[in-house]
Formats: C-alpha cells, structure tokens, sequence
C-alpha cells in the first residue's frame, strides 16, 4: 500500500514538475531543450511575423540572376501509380537535357491525404519538399507555415534563364502560355485570399459528366437531359419503361450539393474569416428538397446510399440497374459496357451533367495541382519553378500524361499534338472510356468552377455531402423542418469541427 | 463415432463406459468449437487470397464474389515488378532483425532489474513507465520527428531502428515471466559466485523462452507492419520498407489504390512472416516444455 | 532483499531503456504538456511565427465547444467495456481448448495465429464487404454474407453499416471486429501461459476425479492470473486507444453513412493533430487521466486476485 502511495506520488510530482516546465515555455522557450525550440524562437523573434497582413502581402523575392546553372536536387512528391511515374521519368529526362544539372528526386505518397500528412510534418522542422500534388484545402493547411511560395514574382519574371543548348527563354510564364492555360483550372491557383495570390498551378484535372446507356436511350427514344427539370422528366419516362430500376447515379453527394449551389448562385462557402459557413440559405434548402423529393421516387441513388460505386449499376448485368450515371470522368473506365463473348452489351455515351442554366453551365473541377514550397537555396526554388513550369507547359508531357492517367490535360495545345488527336478521335462508348471521357472534360472547359480554399474548407465538404444523405432519406413527416435542421446542424458541426 | 465408441467398450464397467462417452461428446464439442472459430478467424486471411486474383472491375463489383470469376495471375506479375521487392525486403528484415535483437536485450536487462534487484523507487517507476503507455502513440510522433530531424538521423536505419527499441509492454509481460521464476534459484546461484548475466543467460532466460519467443514475434510484426513513421523519416527509395513499398507503388491512374495488386503484394509478404511464425511455433512448444521440466 | 549492496546495477541494467525512454517519450509527453497548456496552440501557426497565450483554452474548448468530443467519449467507453470481458473470455475459451485437444492441436493453433500475418487494409476491408448491402431503400437489395448467413437462421437482414443504420448495429459491427483482431494476441499470451503450467496440478485433479468445471476454476485461472491480468489490462488500455478498427470500416471519417459519429477518443487526437495540436494534447491529456483511474483499479483488483 505504501508503495502504491509512494508511486502515485511520484507520477504526481512529476506531471507537476513538467506543468511548470510547460508555463516557463509560454513566457521564453526553455533555453535547456537543447536547441529543440531554436525554430520556434527565431520565428518568434520577428515582431512583423505574426501580423494578419503579412500573409496578405506574401511574395517571394525571385533571384535577379535567374537559374545560375548550378547543381542543385529538387525533391518532388505525388500519388501517382507506376505507371504514371514511368511517364514522369520519360519527360524529367527531356528536362534533363535542357538543365542537366537539376536533378528531379521524385516519390509517391501513396495518395492525396499521404502527401498531405506527409508535408505538413515535415514543414514544421523545414524538411519539406520543393514541389507536391496539392489540392486547395492542402495549400491552405501548409500556408500556415508561411512556407509555400506565392507564385506571382515567378509568373510575371522577365528574367532570362539559358538552358544547355544556349536558349534564351524567361524565367516567367509567356502572355501566350498564360493564355494558353484553361481559365477555370488556373484560376484555382489564386482561390486562397482576396487578393487573389497565385499559389498553385494546376497540373491535371478530372470533372464530373453525364454518363448514359445510350443503347436504351435511342431505343426508347429518350433525350438526354440538359436541364434538372428535364432529368426529372427522363427518371420519370425512364422508371415508367422499367419500374425495377433506378434511373440515375449520383456518385458523390458533396459534389452534387456543392455544384448545385454554383449553379443556383447561391453561397457555399466564403473566404470570410468569420462567416466561412454560408450554405444554410432557402436556395439550398429548396434543391436539397427536390431531391429529397426524387429519392421517394426511386428516381435516384447515390454511392452512400446504394452501398457502392454506381458505375456498379450502370453496368449491371442483372437486378437493379441505372440507366444514367454522374460521376467522375477520372473513373470512365468503370463506366466501360458489359461484354458477353466479346460484344459490348450497349453503348455508353456522356454529356455534360444538367445544368440549371444550361447557357452558363458549371462543372466541378478536381484534380491535383503543383505548388512550391520555400528552401535555404534560392536556386534550389528557382529550379522547382523551371520544373513545374515545364510539367504544366510542356506539350508532350501534358497529352502523354493525360492519356496514361485518363484526367484532362490543362493547357489547350495539348490538343494540337497529333498523338493526341489521334487517341481522342478514338474515343468510343465501348471500350475506350477513357479517352470518350478527356474528350468531355475538354469541351466543358468554359464551365469550370473552384470553391474557396482556406483552412477547414474540406470540413464543409464533407458536411454537405453527409447532409445530402441524410436529406435523402429522411422520413420525418415534417420535411421541410427535418431539412431546416439537418443544414443548421451541418452549419454547427463545420464551426466547432477538427478540421 | 459415438456408437463405435459404446460398442468396443460394451464389456467395460457402465461407469466407464459412460465417462468415455462423456469424454467423445466433449471432444466432439471441443472441435466444432475450435473449427468454426477457426474458420471464422481465418476468413479474411482468405479474402486476402482471393482478391488477390480478382480483376479490379471484379474485385469493385456491387456482390462481392467468394471465388474469382476468373484467376488474374498477373496481378502478382505486376506486385513483383511494380515494386523494387528485393530491396524492400532487405531492409525491412535487417530492420526487423536489428531492432529486435537490440530490443530484446534491453528488454530482458530492464525486466531483470525490476523482477530481481531491489532498489529505491523501483515500484514508483515502474507504475510511472506503465503509465506512459496509457497516451496514446500518435501524440509522440509530432515531437519524435522533430527531434531526430535535430539529430541528423533523417533517412538512416538508425531512425527506423532506435526510437522504438524500448516497449514497457514487453518489459511488463517479461517481468511477469521473470516473478514466477523461484527467488530461490538467484539466491543459490549468488551463493555460488555466478554473474547475474551469467544467471539471466543460464537460468532466466531459457525459463522465459516462450514469452521471449512472443515478443519476438511481435517486434517482427511490428517491424512487417509500420507504416506512418518508416514513411516520414525516409526519403529516399533505398530506405523504404515493405509496407511503404506497397502502398505507394500500387496506386492506379487514379491515384486510388489498385487493392487486388496491392491484396497480392501483401500476399507474397505475408508469406515469408507466415513461413517464419511456423518455424518458430516449434521453438514455442520447446521452450514451454523445457520451462514445465526444469519449473 | 537481494543485490541492495549494488544498487547501480540495476540502474546500470536499466540505463540503456531509461535514456531512449527520456528521448522518446518523455520529452514527447513534456511537449505534449507545453501544447495543452498553450490556448489555441497549432504547430503549423508557431512555425508561420504566431504566439500563443498560456491557460486552459483548449480544455474549455474540448468541453464546451467540440460537442463530439462526448460522443467519442461514449463511443469509446462503449466499446472497451464491451469488447475487454467477450474477447478475454472467449481467447480464455479458445486457449483451453486447444490446450485439452491433441489431433489438429497445431494446425489449429497456426491458424488461429494467422490473423497475425494478414494486413490490417485487408481486414478491414475484408469485415466492410461481409456486412454491406448495396441498395438497401431499393426493391432489390444484395446482402454481404453475413446477412446471408443470419437469413439462413430466418433472421431480416439487419442494416449494420449503411446509410440510417440503427447504433447498435454499427456498434455491434465494430465490436466484432475488435473482437476478432484482439483474439490472435490473447490467445497466444494465454496458451503460453497454460501451457506453462505443470502437468502435475491436473495429474493431481484427474486422480482426485475433480470436475473439469472446478479444475478449470480452481486451478486453471489462478495459475493463468498473472496472463489474465495482462491481457485485461492491456485490453483496456488498448481499448480506450481504440482507433484503427473504426476507421478499417468506417474510413477516415470515422462516420457511418449519414454521419453518425463513430468516432473514439483517439480518432478525435488524430485529427486534432492535422493542425489544432493544442486541442489534441489537452484531449491527450484527458484520455490519459481516464486510462490512468481505469488502469489503477485494474491493477488494484489483480493484484488482490493474481497469484504469482
């Protein structure tokens, strides 16, 4: 017993002595953590660093030399599989004859959230890398770092760099390879503040499309809907030809909310410090209510709420089947028809999803981005940017890039390369997807939109899209005050969320 | 069965005769028992196999199927070449070995000092030590890696290896072990003038050799299976290990893993810590029987 | 007692694990203390060059603010308190019986070791597929084998993991789960335990004709306590740290369809850890200071019953 005393004691004293410990920390980092805080204390030391408008004003002090030749290693991380990395290698030696002295260490985090743990580690004891895949929200949780390189001083560069073959080009993007980008994918770069700072450039991107059994739609002389009214009446035509189905897959809930809230023009989300949450309004209630009112109908089912993808029912041999399909065109190949002894049991074909005001049409855009983070070598950053500026810019790499890994090219001249042209004119409904799908995807360009970016925007996301699931299925005899709760929940929970 | 049973021992005395049916029914209980929960614990090892050697579209299908519609041998095809194997396996068993070797030792001093030696506040730390296993592990990995970033130890074998070597859970279960062993015995041999390594080494230690052999075990797997530290220490492709391995090579083209490529990875990575489990079953049942003599 | 002449040595013996313990965990649990006690603090901030103030924000905060922090708590004091007795008892069971079998002993034993050498991706995916159904609202539905299995027994297909499924199905789910992945371990502990124990106590029972109920409470388990008392120990320790197997099934997000929280004391730390490591700490701090009670009660109540 005594010892049992004397041993809660001593736990005792020693979380206390270590709360002390902890309150001297508040006051000046303890000087005896053997250089553990020195990060930390020579931040701090900077009396400007921590003021709001710091951020406001970022930029980043581009070397008037430009790219001196010298021999530095760029460190590069992504998700891509082999066989986009066997891609990658092919072009980082096309850039290697160019600048032979830059050498491109490159590796997969596995996937988008791998990278994004990954660097947010490493950022906080300055070992992270000089270029990674980003999605917005990622870039926003590295900023607070204030170690990701505002691009615009790189962007606008006049400087002129030789590569080893004694061209002269600018270190900057050109007005034609700003030009050339496609608007909606490079406008994602300046979502993170209000002035509009370009942090990312975009590298390949995926949208949402229309997928449809094309077979039975002319069979049953059905038209392919452009407008929401028009799918509700298509879901009706469709369920009165086969009563056991249900017409239309929704992969993902979070980007039906989120789309149909840009279609409507009604708030989502803001960069507004205090009011990040604005989706709780009659617009989205209202929508969020017509489908609800879809779903009694069995007119359609989401991944959620079915269970599993709903390619799984497009493609469906027997049972329930759907007949129409909106969902990523980065997964066309899972849209691919049914095949008994080689024949395709019908054709698939896609379009742009419904819109609600089919003349200005809105799209998601996913997909990665690049974005540059800081290093002690000038040169090192300035070889990062001339890497990323030729993975975004470069002709071949982008169409080669697009065809191994199904999502869109991001600059438009991708589409005057012959190969290119080639592999997109093969698109079919039958077996290649793929290419049927990039062919979408780049004809939609013009209607691309980005949700805000800021710290806790995937919060929001994944809010919605479990709101939606619930609207769906909700059975409460009053609905219109089940919904009203449900987006007033959603609101609550974003606000006091672990982001 | 039973029947048989009862007929062979007609001419027994009825007392017997009804023990021993007592005894087959029991058995016949003991093994429907032990097989459904062994069939039960053994399904998603499986799983494991067959989706190995599904397609992708199979293996996405809405009903799961319990036998491949059609067996995709290239998926192991593709799990050997996608991935540098050879090099991940070197590293992953000189890990695992190294920090095991290095572990044990430590774990068998410490265990001795406190089973055996008196000292002050030894019960006061041993309480303090269980109780940091209680804070969850997640919570140190923030602070650990800043901490060998300032060493240095960034992308060495060094990082993978001594950051974990120490396991309370394994002083603890040794320690235990160490107490059932007779006071006697040490007492004797310290009138005999043996060394206390010499002590561990002759007496303690093949008298604890199943739970050695268990922690073993376990720091192999845990070695095989670490995931989130090996990734953030490491930079470069030669320092990986197995898991690492895997679960970045076999992304598809869209970034979303490619599960029957990585499923036969994981197979054939299995194999070798399966293979090895056996191999060391047969120590297990040694050391027990050694430790029942001998204790 | 022994050795008190020479009480370096057991500071000797106890050197090499008492340093890499002062590097790579204490140091840890003092930052984790600074982290606590730093309102608002995220690490992410400091490096951008923020300061922090020193109080109990982030404690107020856990409490007050973040209302699913009480759902992790219920959540995860749900699943200990269930999950510790049935996987103890039935690894206790297990482990008995195959230490009073001889044919198949072996194989038996491998395979109940196997889970060991499965991959945790797998499993959890393997224990999703057995209970989901596709198109549960639809007319017709495709049930994972599980429900194929209770259907056999007339049982409805329950909803156990879908979108609106009830709690306790969720709960019973991961309760399985937990359950299965905390088997292979007990069951090795304690088979090593039993089969450490001398033959001559049973021989002694068998000629006394003692009944297998009475040999098993009178000798068995007091002689496996000190294995017992390890495993339920670690078994709810390992329980209040209960994390993975949630997110084996229910992903990341820790939320069964239509977003009902899932979520355990851990999971809420792992993502406060993203970049509110103030918040984590502090609720740290809490899960340690249950883990401790429950742990001292434990070891208080073992030590009453454990012989050694």
């Amino acid at each position: 017993m005594k010892k049992k005393i004397l041993s809660l004691l001593l736990i005792a004293t020693m979380l206390l002595s270590v709360l002390a410990m902890a309150s001297c920390g508040t006051t000046a980092p303890p000087s005896s953590n053997d250089g553990n805080e020195t990060l930390a204390e020579g931040e701090t030391a900077d009396p400007n660093a921590n003021l709001p408008n710091a951020a406001g004003l970022a930029s980043y002090d581009v070397p008037s030399v430009g790219y001196d030749g010298s021999a530095v290693t760029v460190v590069f991380y992504h998700s891509m599989g082999a066989k986009l990395q066997g891609v990658l290698n092919t072009y980082i030696e096309e850039f290697n004859k160019l600048y032979p002295n830059i050498t491109i260490e490159h590796s997969s985090m596995g996937d988008y959230d791998g990278v994004r743990d990954q660097i947010k580690t490493q950022l906080t004891a300055g070992q992270q890398p000089n270029i990674a895949y980003c999605y917005p929200d990622h870039v926003a949780l590295y900023n607070m770092t204030k170690k990701v390189i505002p691009l615009d001083n790189f962007i606008n560069s006049t400087i002129e760099v030789t590569d080893s073959e004694g061209n002269k080009t600018v270190l900057g993007l050109t007005a034609e390879q700003k030009a050339d980008f496609i608007e909606g994918y490079y406008k994602e770069g300046a979502a993170f503040d209000k002035r509009g700072t370009m942090y990312t450039l975009p590298m390949s991107k995926s949208t949402e499309a229309l997928y449809y059994n094309k077979t039975f739609f002319e069979e049953h002389d059905l038209k392919v809907p452009t407008t929401w009214e028009e799918m509700e009446q298509v879901c009706a035509d469709i369920k009165a030809i086969d009563p056991e189905c249900t017409p239309l897959g929704y992969d993902s809930e979070a980007n039906w909310f989120i789309t149909m809230c840009e279609q409507y023009g009604s708030p989502y989300t803001s960069l507004d410090e205090t009011n990040h949450f604005q989706f709780d309004n009659e617009t989205n209630r209202s929508f969020v209510k017509m489908f609800h009112d879809w779903y009694k109908k069995d007119y359609v089912t989401t991944e959620e709420l079915n269970g599993s993808y709903t390619s799984g029912l497009f493609t469906a041999t027997e049972g329930r089947k759907c007949y129409m399909v909106i969902g990523s065109t980065g997964g066309a190949s899972y849209q691919t028809p049914p095949q008994v002894d080689g024949v395709s049991l019908f054709e698939t074909a896609m379009a742009t999803p419904p819109q609600v005001n089919p003349d200005a049409p809105k799209v998601i855009s996913q997909g990665p981005s690049l974005c540059l983070f800081e290093s002690d070598n000038p040169q090192e950053v300035v070889a990062s940017w001339l890497f990323m500026k030729f993975l975004t810019t470069d002709v071949a790499f982008q169409a080669e890039f697009s065809m191994a890994s199904g999502y869109a090219p991001v600059i438009k001249s991708v589409q005057e390369n012959a190969i290119y042209k080639e592999w997109l004119d093969s698109a079919n409904g039958f077996n290649n997807m793929t290419a049927l799908s990039v062919k979408l995807a780049l004809s939609q360009s013009n209607a691309y939109f980005v949700s805000p970016a800021f710290n806790g925007s995937s919060v929001a996301r994944d809010q919605v899209g479990i709101l939606m699931q619930d609207a769906l299925v909700c059975s409460e005899a009053d609905i219109d005050a089940a919904i009203a709760k449900l987006f007033k929940d959603a609101v609550g929970k974003c606000k006091f969320a672990i982001a | 069965m039973t029947n048989q049973v009862t007929l062979s021992e007609k001419n027994m005395q009825k007392v017997s005769a009804h023990q021993k049916v007592m005894k087959v029914v029991v058995q016949v209980l003991l093994y429907t028992f032990l097989i459904t929960m062994a069939i039960i614990v053994v399904f998603p090892f499986y799983w494991m196999i067959i989706s190995s050697l599904k397609s992708e579209t199979e293996y996405r299908m809405a009903v799961p199927t319990l036998f491949p519609k059609e067996i995709i041998w290239h998926n192991y095809v593709e799990a050997f070449t996608a991935a540098n194997l050879g090099r991940l396996f070197f590293n992953t068993v000189l890990v695992g070995i190294v920090s095991t070797v290095l572990s044990l030792v430590i774990t068998v001093l410490s265990a001795f000092a406190f089973a055996r030696l008196e000292f002050k506040g030894k019960n006061a730390l041993f309480a303090a030590l269980l109780a940091t296993m209680m804070i969850p592990g997640e919570l140190f990995t923030i602070t650990n890696y800043i901490t060998v970033t300032k060493l240095g130890w960034i992308d060495s074998y060094t990082v993978l290896i001594v950051p974990f070597l120490v396991s309370i859970f394994y002083i603890y279960l040794l320690r235990q072990n160490f107490m059932q062993i007779p006071n006697e015995l040490y007492l004797a041999a310290k009138v005999d003038g043996t060394s206390d390594i010499k002590y561990l080494w002759k007496v303690m230690i093949p008298l604890s050799l199943p739970t050695l052999i268990s922690i073993t075990i376990l720091k192999m797997m845990g070695a095989w299976n670490s995931y989130v530290w090996p990734r953030l220490v490491t930079s470069s492709e030669d320092m990986r290990l197995i898991t690492n391995g895997l679960r970045d090579a076999f992304t598809n083209t869209t970034g979303t893993a490619n599960y029957p490529v990585q499923m036969a990875a994981v197979t054939v990575v299995s194999i070798p810590l399966f293979l090895v489990f056996i191999f060391l079953r047969k120590y297990i049942m040694k050391g027990v029987s050694r430790s029942g003599i001998k204790g | 007692m022994v050795e008190s002449k020479h009480k370096w040595k057991a500071w000797l013996y106890l050197s090499p694990a008492i340093i890499l313990l002062l590097v790579f965990t204490v140091w840890p649990i003092i930052n984790t203390l600074r982290m606590a006690f730093l309102n608002g603090y995220s690490l992410s901030r400091e490096v951008g060059g923020w300061t922090f103030g020193f109080g109990i924000e982030n404690f107020k905060m856990v409490f007050n603010e973040y209302s699913g922090f009480k759902q992790c708590l219920i959540n995860t004091l749900l699943l200990t308190v269930l999950t510790v007795p049935i996987s103890t008892m039935l690894a206790l069971l297990i482990a008995v019986c195959l230490n009073s079998i001889k044919p198949l002993q072996r194989l038996l034993q491998t395979i109940f070791f196997l889970p060991y050498v499965t991959n945790s991706i797998a499993i959890g995916m393997v224990f999703e597929a057995m209970f989901n159904i596709v198109g549960f609202n639809s007319s017709s539905p495709s049930f994972g084998i599980i429900n194929s299995v209770i259907g056999l027994f007339g049982v409805d297909p329950i909803n156990w993991i879908n979108e609106s499924s009830p709690y306790w199905a969720n709960i019973t789910v991961l309760v399985i789960y937990i359950v299965w992945n905390a088997l292979p371990f007990k069951i090795l502990i304690l088979l090593g335990g039993l089969q450490s124990i001398n033959r001559q106590y049973y021989d002694a029972a068998k000629i006394d004709s003692t009944p297998r109920a009475r040999v098993f409470t009178k000798i068995t388990v007091p002689l496996l306590s000190p294995m017992l008392a390890y495993v339920v120990i670690t078994g709810f320790i390992g329980g209040f740290k209960e994390y993975s197997s949630i997110v084996g099934i229910f992903g990341d997000d820790m939320q069964a369809a239509g977003g009902k929280s899932l979520d355990t004391m851990v999971g809420f730390i792992y993502r406060a850890l993203g970049n509110q490591e103030g918040i984590a700490s502090a609720s740290a701090l809490i899960l340690f200071a249950i883990i401790f009670v429950v742990t001292m009660i434990n070891l208080y109540v073992s030590k009453k019953k454990t012989h050694y």
